[in-house]
């Protein structure tokens, strides 16, 4: 298929991102990753650590441009980084940072300091089904998997993407993202959005409130602020002023109506959801506030064959499974039912964890909660859930009589474990070894004798 | 050496102590407020902390001090590197 340039065909004096108080432009961003691409050894393939998103930009067009794979693991754990180290040999690593981010690897560090004058180069073309970036599956559902992303398909998604997001917003906007860069998610919306999209890119990765509304009181309107739902909770407790957002996106886990709406009235701009995986990445999009229906972007279809939904359209390279159960309603419009992985049966009555999760959710008093399947010992007639729930107003009574209300009682967790907080990575998700450590010790070592 | 800059490097210790209880009572740790050693990492395996508790701790901070928790990543490691380090913080910002 056919090659395409680098980088979009812009005007080369917009601004492109504010680093450090200083606007780059377009071509100035250009610039500096044509001299990165230049400057960078020889090697198969990089690990981008670089903690700044803009030079994570850079360095990531940069090793495009010399046609070096870039590894993205999904964090920065010394055990992960091993594994991903072994599996990709020839690995080279790049941060921004003084110190190398991880042992064991050739360590090349990105010149921040770089001038930034406009050095002319000619931006090389890319095969549209090179593969330019290996990105790893969070692990909700299992071990972290590597899966490998084609230049021109990565750019197409992003493109409906921006279609889709730009015209809620009321135009390109910058890009403020809380989401980590190196997962699915933060690549597409924080990272790849304002570079084949338009737009303005954030160098930071806000943390705290405060941070989110400077991070967003520095850039240009219109802002997008790009978040997840438990990060989105807490900005809004956190009940401090916050400049003009133009649209608020959110995925990596499902956005109550409520606080949707929450969102949406105090901040007075849409809330756009987004529906993806690592394996398919942005996939469709709807918003909460206004529909449930989720509707596919760009040329995407779903089709259901042998039991299992399957994505197709230009982005992918072969059809991708999708990990939920869903309704369509048409090739390109669905509502979701399930998370497949999360079906439960019990006593011969099928639910889903997903569902019973989000059931115990909205549970008045209760602050976070999990549903799960220890594992048990010993024969048993009947598989039974335990549920770990915060909420430090209710006593098992009062949340058993809660959950009986919406649920068949066959589900109702044995035991209910109440703990201070439950530990979601920064995607807000409770990773499956988590959810096991958790069980192992406050379900099955207690029930040893 | 003048006497103003030995009392803003000297340790709060009641603050300490007073903060020690609201991140004890904040995050329902399974420990005594006088168990968090003062000059020992916030973060980590000892008090199970991560930063979904420091999104806790800093609304806490807000509540009770009226300081909002502002920093890049760098300085979020080091004022939440110690109960020492986030008084020092708080004293200096506080504002109730």
């Amino acid at each position: 298929m056919s090659s395409l340039p680098l980088l979009p065909a812009t005007d080369p004096q917009a601004p492109f991102a504010l680093y450090r108080g200083a606007v780059v432009s377009r071509e100035c961003f250009q610039s500096q990753v044509m001299a990165l691409a230049a400057a960078l050894p020889a090697s198969e393939r990089v690990l981008n650590l670089c903690s700044d998103r803009y030079w994570f930009a850079v360095s990531l067009f940069a090793a495009i441009a010399r046609g070096i794979m870039t590894v993205l693991p999904n964090s920065a754990a010394p055990e992960h980084l091993a594994a991903v180290a072994a599996e990709q040999p020839g690995l080279l690593l790049l941060g921004d940072q003084d110190a190398a981010p991880a042992d064991h690897l050739p360590y090349f560090r990105v010149d921040t300091a770089a001038s930034n004058s406009a050095i002319s180069a000619d931006l090389p073309l890319i095969p549209f089904d090179r593969l330019v970036a290996c990105v790893y599956t969070s692990g909700s559902t299992g071990t972290p998997k590597p899966h490998y992303k084609a230049f021109g398909r990565l750019r197409l998604g992003i493109l409906a993407g921006a279609e889709r997001i730009w015209e809620a917003a009321g135009g390109p906007c910058s890009v403020v993202g809380t989401v980590p860069i190196r997962h699915m998610y933060g690549l597409e919306s924080s990272v790849l959005l304002p570079i084949f999209g338009g737009g303005r890119m954030s160098t930071h990765i806000p943390f705290f409130p405060l941070d989110i509304a400077a991070s967003l009181a520095e850039m240009a309107a219109p802002r997008l602020l790009v978040i997840t739902p438990f990060h989105l909770r807490k900005l809004l407790e956190a009940d401090i002023a916050l400049p003009p957002v133009a649209a608020v996106l959110s995925a990596t886990a499902p956005l109550s109506a409520e606080l949707a709406q929450d969102t949406e009235v105090r901040l007075g701009c849409p809330v756009i959801e987004i529906y993806g995986s690592t394996e398919t990445g942005q996939l469709a999009t709807r918003q909460p506030c206004r529909e449930t229906v989720w509707h596919n972007l760009g040329d995407i279809t779903l089709a259901v064959r042998d039991g299992e939904t399957w994505a197709q359209g230009t982005v992918y390279q072969t059809p991708q499974m999708l990990n939920d159960t869903v309704e369509l309603l048409s090739p390109s419009s669905f509502r979701l039912v399930d998370r497949k992985a999360n079906m439960v049966n019990v006593a011969g009555k099928r639910s889903s964890l997903s569902f019973l999760n989000a059931t115990l959710a909205a549970l008045p008093g209760v602050e976070d909660g999990v549903f799960c399947i220890p594992e048990r010992h010993g024969a048993q007639d009947v598989e039974r859930l335990a549920a770990f729930v915060v909420a430090p107003t209710l006593n098992r009574e009062t949340l058993l009589a809660g959950l009986r209300a919406h649920i068949d009682p066959v589900f109702l967790p044995r035991p209910i474990v109440f703990v201070d907080s439950l530990p979601r990575d920064g995607n807000g998700k409770i990773l499956a070894r988590t959810l096991d450590t958790l069980i192992q010790q406050h379900i099955l070592d207690r029930n040893t004798p | 050496m003048s006497l103003q800059s030995t009392a803003q490097t000297a340790p709060d210790l009641a603050l300490e102590r007073e903060m020690a209880g609201l991140i004890v009572t904040a995050l329902n740790l399974d420990i005594a407020a006088e168990a968090i050693e003062p000059t020992e990492p916030l973060y980590g395996d000892k008090l199970g902390i991560d930063s979904i508790d420091i999104l806790e701790i800093a609304l806490v901070m807000s509540k009770q001090y009226g300081v909002q928790m502002k920093a890049d990543s760098e300085d979020n490691a080091r004022i939440f590197g110690s109960l020492r380090a986030l008084a020092s913080y708080i004293g200096e910002h506080r504002a109730k």
